[in-house]
């Protein structure tokens, strides 16, 4: 021991802290990579698309912004939830139906159809969209969501995300 | 038997030298807005402590959360009290913590050498901001819903990486249960640990440099004053037991607010956040389109960035609040801009609620359409009166 050279014992030290910082460094890594990726994880899912029906078709003849709240069933993590969203349908004619989502497409508060006013206002940040859902007034960036819709056996589906 | 116990700590351990520490004399002068930081640590504590006993109650899923909340309110003995103090303390948090902010800048105290402490700072609040985001999801009250919502998309306008980010704190891509976990492990185990580290490295800066005292203190005032311990301390327990006493009033007097339960679907529902995020929530109205983003994310960075920078862009010798016109025209503004935003905010009208043609529950698709389990189209109940949905 005592034999040993400064230049020997600083040597010593000097891999001794490499020796820390490598062994910090390896378990910090080889934690941070499934910790991180646990976390994250739900950001890479993706979800099932589905059609989901939203009536009759019969009875939705004629139907002027009417508003339709439906359900449908998905993963929630490890629940299986019932999934609620609420749509405007406007009945074409001729068998083609426009389904509005309400979700406004600034920051995602439910829109409403103001009938007097004849368009669909966000009670946010004062969005409002007129009956084609384009934008015309207010914060939202983009017209309101349509989701694709079909019809097939009298029945109109719309198509979940 | 006291004594003998105290020697046998003291003959182990340098506590006497711990209580020397505490007993450093101040700067002269010091006033009363020196008592807002153990106020903010006060309250802080506080928090932690009620927020402990609500987690004996509390359950974090959309199922229970709501009723859980209710049963803290109307069951659990006293839980109405401690709901209260957690619920008006979050509030007085925000204020207290702003309030000294503002202190430190009017005083200049962020100057060199205490840029470390005034960062740490400003990332408190910050996490101060993310107990309330994440604490007011936790009720699952239409409140918590859609302030969650909204709060999660905001965020979601982060240019590039904001769709990832809003994946990550929704757990995806809507809220609901995996939401809620999220959030409520946040506010009740990674917050409160950041807190209380944050909140230790402050203190330690606090202490190692010293207070910075009134700008005009002379050199010779600097170590002139009243020592930290009892007599800077006494002073703060008097204001801590001021705002203990205000607290309790209000936990005892105004009830907490607790609205319906989480509806994804209500038609007639107005959602606004809690009222220190109203003067954001109004200001996303001005950005219009494409020009969103500068309300969402450019502005609130530039305020978060500039504010983290602040003893770096003004570098300038610390002389009392009369000799810096700029410094004080500044904040003025900003703070009336806060406040001016904030008022907006919650007087910005709801929307009367529009007629709006709809059919009744007998003719409703769902009665006839739908024997499906899982998916089950209905008007719901607002609905079922004709042109009238509130
Ligand atoms: C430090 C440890 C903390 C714990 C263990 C904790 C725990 C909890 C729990 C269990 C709830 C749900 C019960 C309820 O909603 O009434 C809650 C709600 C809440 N917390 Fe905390 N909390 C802590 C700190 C904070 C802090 C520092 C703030 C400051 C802003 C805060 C703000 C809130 C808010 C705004 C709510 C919603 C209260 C309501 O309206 O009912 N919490 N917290
Ligand atoms: S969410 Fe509709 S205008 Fe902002």
């Amino acid at each position: 021991m005592t034999s040993e050279t400064h230049f020997e014992q600083s040597k010593r030290r000097t891999f001794f802290k490499s020796g820390i910082a490598f062994i910090s460094g390896v378990i910090s890594l080889a934690m941070a990579v499934p910790l991180i990726g646990a976390a994250i994880a739900p950001a890479f899912k993706k979800g099932q698309k589905k059609w989901v029906d939203l009536g009759l078709v019969e009875l939705l003849k004629g139907a002027r912004h009417k508003k339709i709240n439906y359900t449908f069933q998905a993963k929630d993590g490890w629940v299986q939830a019932t999934r609620e969203r609420s749509v405007y349908v406007t009945d074409e004619g001729g068998g083609r139906f426009v389904v509005f989502s309400r979700v406004c497409t600034h920051l995602g508060c439910l829109v409403r159809w103001d009938e007097k006013k004849r368009h669909y206002h966000c009670p946010c940040h004062g969005g409002i969209f007129d009956e084609t859902g384009n934008v015309i007034a207010g914060p939202p960036p983009r017209p309101l969501e349509r989701p694709s819709v079909k019809v097939e056996n009298g029945i109109l589906y719309v198509r979940e995300v | 038997m006291r004594r003998r116990i105290a020697a046998f700590f003291e003959s182990r351990l340098p506590l006497s030298d711990v209580v020397n520490h505490l007993k450093k004399p101040l700067p002269k002068h010091i006033n009363w807005l020196f008592s807002l930081g153990s106020m903010a640590a006060f309250l802080l504590i506080l928090q932690a402590v009620t927020g402990a006993f609500l987690a004996l109650y509390y359950s974090p899923s959309p199922d229970h959360a709501y009723n859980s909340v209710k049963y803290i309110s109307h069951e659990v003995p006293f839980g109405v009290f401690v709901r209260g103090l957690h619920h008006w303390g979050s509030s007085a948090l925000v204020i207290v913590v702003f309030l000294h902010l503002l202190r430190v800048v009017l005083y200049g105290s962020y100057k060199a050498p205490r840029e470390l402490t005034w960062m740490v700072g400003v990332i408190l609040f910050l996490v101060v901001l993310g107990f309330g985001f994440t604490g007011y999801l936790l009720p699952w009250d239409q409140k918590a819903y859609w302030a969650t919502v909204v709060g999660v998309e905001i965020a979601g306008t982060v240019p590039l990486i904001g769709d990832f980010i809003a994946k990550i704190l929704r757990g995806g891509a809507e809220v609901g249960a995996v939401t809620l976990t999220r959030f409520y492990t946040l506010h009740t185990i990674w917050l409160p640990w950041l807190v209380f580290v944050l909140v230790g490295l402050h203190l330690f800066f606090v202490r190692y440099y010293g207070s910075a005292g009134l700008p005009q203190n002379r050199p010779e005032e600097m170590q002139g004053g009243k020592p930290f311990y009892p007599d800077q301390l006494f002073e703060d327990a008097v204001a801590i037991l001021v705002l203990f006493i205000l607290l309790a009033a209000a936990a005892i007097f105004i009830p907490v607010p607790l609205e319906e339960l989480a509806n994804p679907t209500d038609a007639s529902y107005d959602p606004r956040p809690e009222w220190y995020f109203l003067f954001l929530f109004q200001l996303l109205r001005y950005f219009e389109g494409p020009l969103e983003v500068i309300g969402t994310f450019v502005i609130p960075t530039a305020a978060i960035v500039l504010l983290l920078l602040l003893p770096f862009l003004d570098k300038r010798e610390r002389v009392p609040l009369r000799k810096r016109p700029v410094a004080l025209a500044v904040t003025s503004l900003s703070v009336l801009a806060i406040v001016t935003l904030t008022i907006l905010g919650g007087r910005s009208p709801k929307l009367e609620t529009p007629s709006e043609p709809s059919i009744k529950q007998s003719e409703s698709p769902s009665n006839d359409a739908n024997q499906s389990e899982d998916a089950t189209p209905e008007e719901d109940a607002d609905d079922t009166p004709v042109f009238d949905f509130n």
